[in-house]
């Protein structure tokens, strides 16, 4: 098992209640599966309602790290919403970042009342690219008439792209772990689902 | 087999859960709490664990005064807050200093360093001297679990409640932690021992016990000298880094090579174990959050040492904050920023911050107050017109109403505040008239005493109770007008209006949510009255009861562009092509309907299938 940086830096972030915790449970839960230390970094309180959501969860070989990810150096960012991962490259992103993102906008408030624009979805994703090494946009999925939970849609799109050295079955296990089993059945669904989009 | 048992006592815990199962297993038998960011799930982890009595208290003060007596009948307890929460509690905290306990008691004051989520910053450290309780601070989740076997350990020797301060990034930062024990089989029966000279403090007894508390400090002084969780890992001997809390994590990351002594009990600090560290290192610095606590104590023993001079006193640490300050004091020499930032600047974003949900019961009662009160379209600096309404107001969810569109309140100060301000305000002569907005949560924290303040002294406020039935900010604890326990049973509810009766207001209303003409007219009644008056506005919160509604939709050849429903500032409804739309996969619709009743075009209706 090895890193190819280690630290290993991975931000999710997202628009409270999209569900960032879980999916860094389950990312981190994975990563410790398979021997890493695994340090998880959340900033959340008031931002629960509609605010911006952060999650650091940072993979070492050699050490536990601290709570967070120094500016610049984020390896991978997982953006569950298109704005907030371009505010999280801003700050954290190199030329080598690698980012998956989804396109779907969700609007803050000011945007919804006209007093402020959401940038063009294009120039969102074409700002990653300019700023980043390279950008998988995964699009939100439905499983008949229910739309897929898109964090762990996210997790099976990481888990595919084999930007993160943790084994597939790792992250099984950690999804079966963690997702209530009334849920259980949607959520595996939306992971398969992110891993055959990135998958080659 | 073996080797599978010890890989499953492995878990990855915040440090919240971590204080949880380490007080579970060092046999807590009751936990008391308010819920407050960051240290809310302490107590909600504990409630799901069998055999621990876990209640949500009215209010911290309360929380440890049920733990303090716990502690007096001979078992484990514990009482969990946030930093302003010890506040609130200072008074039994201070108290049970004084008494000391029998069964051990601990205190976890979880600091919110940067006011992610509070109304203020404060170093809760410095409580542990001034009420000379000794304090253990973990630096991460696995000594958070470790730390509370040790903590109720030393309450009992010592005679004394210990407080145990976390900060966010502790409490919120998950790492692993090896659980290496179990709960034990036998813990002791509760029973009280009579011992009015320990227990009652009337002078003639709080004379002997404030001799008996410097004495405990002089024996603590000399038992943390060898605390095994202190610990000095030597390095280059040039700079000695003293931290504590998250700061050691930084610490040791920015100063890789260097000596390092973290300090686990930081009241009363191992004097002779800070001398030795000093002895063998040529600089001695101190990196830690808020107030220079640390540094003026190792300044103390006559030791040369900076820290505050290049470290901020103001919000949290992170590496490059501590980095940056090493520069500066010429301890790193300035490098290049690792992986270089691109050149291209990113496009200017439009800022997100949290807001009232789609269906939240507090929009409609601010809507109206703002409509009724405030004359100017912002909430800029100025004096008021005297129609206008003074709206004192608490803290919750609703204190997002301070924002535009709704902008409409005027004070946020610290729980239960609103109504006594108000009384204040209207007592101080201040000519317009005043209203307090308060939550039901936080009405049966501290506003209950602020309501019998304007009976008794013959106020006319009129205080608003907005009543969604849940403690709605924190993610939806109980409260005693919930009728639901810490645990999610079924218990006693206090009921609002009889309880407002009760202490004596003759005008109490209850008012649905989301009844705009009911909400105006039952506003503009009270607050013309000269007589204290209530108005509870119920409705429940939409993120706990998820209400099903037919969604609601904008009728575009209705619709004249007005936008009078935007002052509302619901996420569901946003301008496209010059009118109102409705987001029907967010509108609650039938089961809230205001901006239906404000649209003077009557323009929004139930989507027709």
């Amino acid at each position: 098992m090895t890193l190819e940086k280690d630290p290993l830096n991975l931000i999710i972030t997202g628009v409270g209640g999209q569900g960032n915790v879980l999916a860094s449970q389950i990312v981190a839960t994975a990563g410790i599966k398979d021997g890493f230390y695994v340090t998880v970094g959340e900033t959340y309180g008031a931002s629960q309602r509609g605010g911006g959501v952060l999650s650091h969860v940072r993979f070492s070989l050699q050490t536990q790290c601290g709570p967070l990810t120094p500016e610049g150096q984020a390896d991978i960012v997982i953006g569950m919403e298109p704005m907030e991962a371009l505010r999280v490259i801003a700050d954290f992103g190199n030329p080598e970042t690698r980012v998956i993102v989804s396109p779907r906008p969700i609007y803050p408030i000011w945007v919804l009342s006209g007093q402020a624009t959401y940038p063009p979805i294009e120039d969102v994703l074409g700002g990653l690219r300019e700023l980043t090494g390279e950008v998988r946009v995964i699009e939100p999925s439905v499983d008949g008439g229910t739309p897929l939970p898109t964090n762990v849609l996210m997790v099976g799109a990481l888990a595919g792209s084999g930007m993160l050295p943790i084994s597939l079955s790792s992250f099984e296990e950690a999804l079966k772990e963690i997702i209530a089993p009334k849920s259980l059945e949607l959520n595996l669904e939306a992971f398969k689902k992110g891993l055959e989009a990135t998958a080659t | 087999m073996a080797e599978e048992a010890i890989s499953d006592m492995k878990q990855l815990l915040s440090g919240n859960e971590a204080i949880a199962l380490g007080a579970y297993h060092a046999g807590v038998v009751v936990a008391a709490a308010y819920p407050g960011t960051p240290s809310t799930e302490i107590l909600q982890s504990i409630a799901r664990m069998d055999g621990v009595y876990a209640e949500w208290s009215t209010n911290e003060k309360v929380a440890l005064e049920v733990a303090m007596g716990a502690a007096y009948g001979g078992v484990r307890a514990m009482a969990t807050m946030k930093h302003v929460g010890l506040n609130v509690a200072a008074d039994p905290f201070f108290a049970v200093s004084t008494t000391g306990t029998i069964g051990g008691l601990v205190v976890v004051s979880c600091d919110d360093p940067g006011e992610h989520s509070s109304q203020g910053e404060q170093d809760n450290r410095h409580l542990a001297k001034f009420a000379k309780v000794p304090m253990l601070e973990p630096t991460d989740s696995q000594e958070a679990y470790d730390l509370m076997e040790w903590a109720f350990t030393i309450s009992e020797e010592f005679d004394t409640p210990v407080l145990l301060r976390a900060t966010t990034r502790i409490s919120h930062c998950k790492t692993v932690v090896e659980a290496n024990k179990e709960r034990k089989a036998e813990l002791k029966q509760a029973a009280f021992t009579r011992c009015p000279t320990k227990y009652v403090m009337v002078p003639s007894n709080a004379r002997p016990r404030r001799q008996a508390m410097e004495e405990r400090i002089v024996k603590l002084r000399s038992y943390v000298e060898d605390f095994p969780m202190n610990e000095i890992i030597t390095g280059d001997r040039k700079l000695g880094v003293i931290s504590s809390g998250v700061a050691y994590q930084y610490a040791r990351e920015v100063f890789k090579d260097a000596s390092h002594l973290k300090l686990v009990t930081t009241y009363p600090i191992p004097v002779n174990l800070v001398r030795r560290f000093a002895q063998e290192v040529e600089r001695v610095i101190v990196i830690e959050e808020l107030d220079p606590y640390l540094e003026e104590e190792v300044r103390g023993l006559g030791i040369e040492v900076t820290g505050k001079d290049f470290i901020p006193i103001i919000g949290e640490l992170n590496l490059e904050i501590v980095e940056q300050g090493a520069i500066k004091a010429g301890l790193l020499s300035e490098k290049p920023k690792p992986p270089l930032k691109s050149e291209v600047a990113p496009p200017q974003l439009p800022p997100r911050r949290p807001q009232l949900c789609a269906g939240c019961p507090h929009v409609a009662a601010e809507y109206v107050l703002r409509k009724l009160g405030f004359h100017a379209p912002d909430a800029k600096e100025r004096q008021l017109k005297k129609d206008e309404l003074v709206v004192t107001s608490d803290i919750g969810c609703y204190t997002l109403g301070v924002y535009p569109p709704l902008a409409a309140l005027d004070t946020c100060a610290c729980m239960g505040a609103s109504i006594g301000q108000a009384l204040g305000l209207e007592k101080a002569g201040v000519p317009n008239r005043t209203v307090a907005v308060i939550g039901d949560s936080t009405f049966m924290h501290s506003g209950i005493t602020g309501l019998v303040d304007v009976v008794y002294n013959q106020g006319n406020t009129t205080v608003i109770i907005l009543d969604n039935g849940t403690t709605a900010m924190t993610g939806h604890q109980g409260h005693p007008g919930t009728g639901i326990s810490a645990t999610g049973t079924k218990t006693q509810a206090v009921v609002l209006e009889k309880l407002a009766e009760g202490i004596g207001v003759k005008d109490v209303n209850v008012v649905d949510a989301f009844d705009m003409d009911a909400l105006e007219s039952t506003i503009k009644r009270c607050v013309a009255n000269d007589e204290p008056s209530v108005i509870i506005v119920r409705g429940p919160c939409p993120l706990y009861v998820k209400p099903s509604g037919t969604p609601f939709e904008v009728d575009p050849d209705e619709c004249a562009g007005c936008f009078d429903c935007l002052d509302l500032g619901c996420p569901a409804i946003s301008v496209a092509d010059d009118i109102a739309r409705i987001d029907a996969s967010v509108c609650v619709g039938t089961a809230c309907g205001i901006c239906a009743q404000i649209c003077p075009h009557e323009a929004i209706s139930e989507i027709k299938q």
